[in-house]
């Protein structure tokens, strides 16, 4: 080998190692910075994609009556969104009146928002949004719509911001099974290419007693997720010797959303008082919580 | 040659950008055309190789900016098994490899045969693709390869190799630019490249 292409070799694989030793909140920052370079690019990208969907759409429908449906549905899904919170906050009442040692749950507002890109890389179930750190969102806050569990946010950007997926197997959700003690892990699964992906609700007892039809909502422990959000049905249980496994149809159509709401903090600063040693919604640096 | 080195570099970061306007196709099994490794693969058969290895590196440093994911989060004791990714920085090494296999048939590229450099740019992202999939296997456990995930990968790579063709043109043109020799048949070395 010529000394200049050994000097070439070394250089590069220096190059590599120091790639490979980064920290995440580095690599965070870089792709941060990497990110607000080609932001103008993606705005376009993002642009064109929604302006030809918006363009299928009015084979049916006028431009004027899809942007009021789009802010009809915006608004039927942030109210199905805020009812579906009262009948919980009802619920806890009514829990509060019977138990002393009643905790509230962590307060949250929501911010909605519209997918720009699906799936914009090879292998992870991902989607990007046109919301981000000025809108007060950041790392690893929850993803929902009226259906249920979206994902959580994983890259922050100024003003949008990738969600990984409730279907990508990177996405664990703690959870629980409704009418039943059983509670497990949720997560996507490596491959899944049709247009309904299943989850699968692992660390179940050997002997768990479910049933087809029975729903799984979060528990909200871990500091991740909050609890009693929708993510699926059961659809099949595979009980094993020392864990029992199920099938879950998640509560969300992946394939034909268009609107978002990202729950962050809520503002008002009474309740902010209360909530401030709850960590349940203050993510780090480098993604985690 | 510095010249035509530069204009590859900026010939990636555009593939950077094309990258953005270019959708995955759910109806062939989500796959999607690589730019960036479309350009490198038909740049590192034209280059000596440490200029390779700098296109390597630029390319992988770019792609893991674009596509890494971090990590999960929460409670360990909750999550007890978490998922682990792909460490920042592995592309690097992918690309260098690919380099490196583009870089065997050098010779016979530069005596004008760019088709088979094309086909070969076809099998190496092949590769590519089919190493990630593996080394996420690899960490994540659970070994699963199914056909869902091939049909992915084939696709991927052969529409990518569609417009090889239309790289190596533009190489060609950006090599004549800025005098820089690429294939023995057609010209000797000038001076001063």
């Amino acid at each position: 080998m010529r000394p200049l292409n050994l000097l070439a070799l070394l250089l590069f694989l220096a190059g590599a190692t120091w790639a490979l030793t980064r920290s995440p909140g580095t690599v965070r920052s870089m792709q941060a910075t990497y990110y607000r370079a080609i932001s103008p690019f993606l705005t376009v990208g993002s642009e064109m994609e929604v302006k030809a969907r918006a363009f299928l759409d009015e084979v049916d429908h006028s431009a004027k009556l899809q942007a009021e449906v789009d802010a009809m549905r915006e608004d039927f899904g942030r109210l199905k969104l805020i009812e579906s919170r009262f009948r919980t906050v009802e619920a806890e009442n009514a829990s509060l009146r019977r138990a002393l040692d009643f905790k509230q749950r962590n307060p949250f507002d929501v911010v909605a928002a519209r997918i720009t890109r699906r799936q914009p890389t090879t292998w992870w179930q991902t989607m990007e949004i046109d919301r981000g750190d000025k809108s007060g969102i950041a790392t690893a806050y929850t993803v929902v719509t009226d259906g249920g569990l979206v994902g959580k946010i994983d890259r922050l950007g100024e003003d949008r911001s990738t969600v990984i997926l409730l279907t990508d197997e990177a996405c664990q959700v703690s959870a629980k099974v409704e009418g039943s003690p059983e509670v497990g892990i949720v997560q996507g699964q490596r491959e899944q290419f049709g247009t309904t992906p299943l989850l699968r609700l692992r660390f179940l007892s050997p002997n768990a007693r479910l049933r087809e039809g029975m729903r799984v909502f979060s528990t909200g422990k871990g500091g991740v997720f909050p609890p009693d959000v929708l993510l699926g049905e059961i659809v099949r249980v595979e009980p094993g010797p020392l864990s029992s496994e199920a099938l879950v149809r998640p509560s969300v159509d992946f394939q034909n959303l268009s609107t978002v709401f990202v729950l962050t903090p809520q503002k008002d600063p009474s309740v902010e008082e209360e909530s401030a040693p709850a960590e349940a919604h203050s993510p780090r640096k480098d993604g985690s919580r | 040659m510095i010249r035509y080195l530069f204009s590859i570099l900026i010939m990636v970061l555009l593939a950077v950008i094309a990258q953005q306007f270019l959708p995955a196709l759910t109806a062939l099994s989500g796959c999607r055309i690589l730019p960036v490794a479309l350009v490198f693969l038909c740049a590192a058969v034209t280059l000596p190789p440490p200029a390779m290895l700098l296109v390597a590196f630029v390319c992988g440093f770019l792609t893991d900016l674009e596509n890494w994911m971090g990590p999960h989060g929460g409670d360990r004791a909750v999550y007890e098994v978490p998922v682990e990714t792909l460490r920042f920085g592995y592309s690097i090494i992918l690309y260098g490899i690919m380099g490196m296999l583009m870089q065997g048939i050098r010779p016979l590229f530069r005596r004008g045969n760019w088709q088979f450099s094309a086909l070969l740019g076809g099998i190496a992202v092949f590769l590519y693709l089919t190493t990630e999939y593996l080394l996420i296997n690899f960490i994540r456990g659970g070994f699963s390869f199914g056909q869902g995930t091939l049909m992915k990968i084939t696709f991927s790579s052969a529409l990518t190799t569609l417009f090889a063709p239309l790289v190596f043109w533009i190489l060609f043109a950006l090599a004549e630019r800025f005098n820089y020799t690429i294939r023995l048949d057609t010209s000797r070395r000038r001076p001063g490249e």
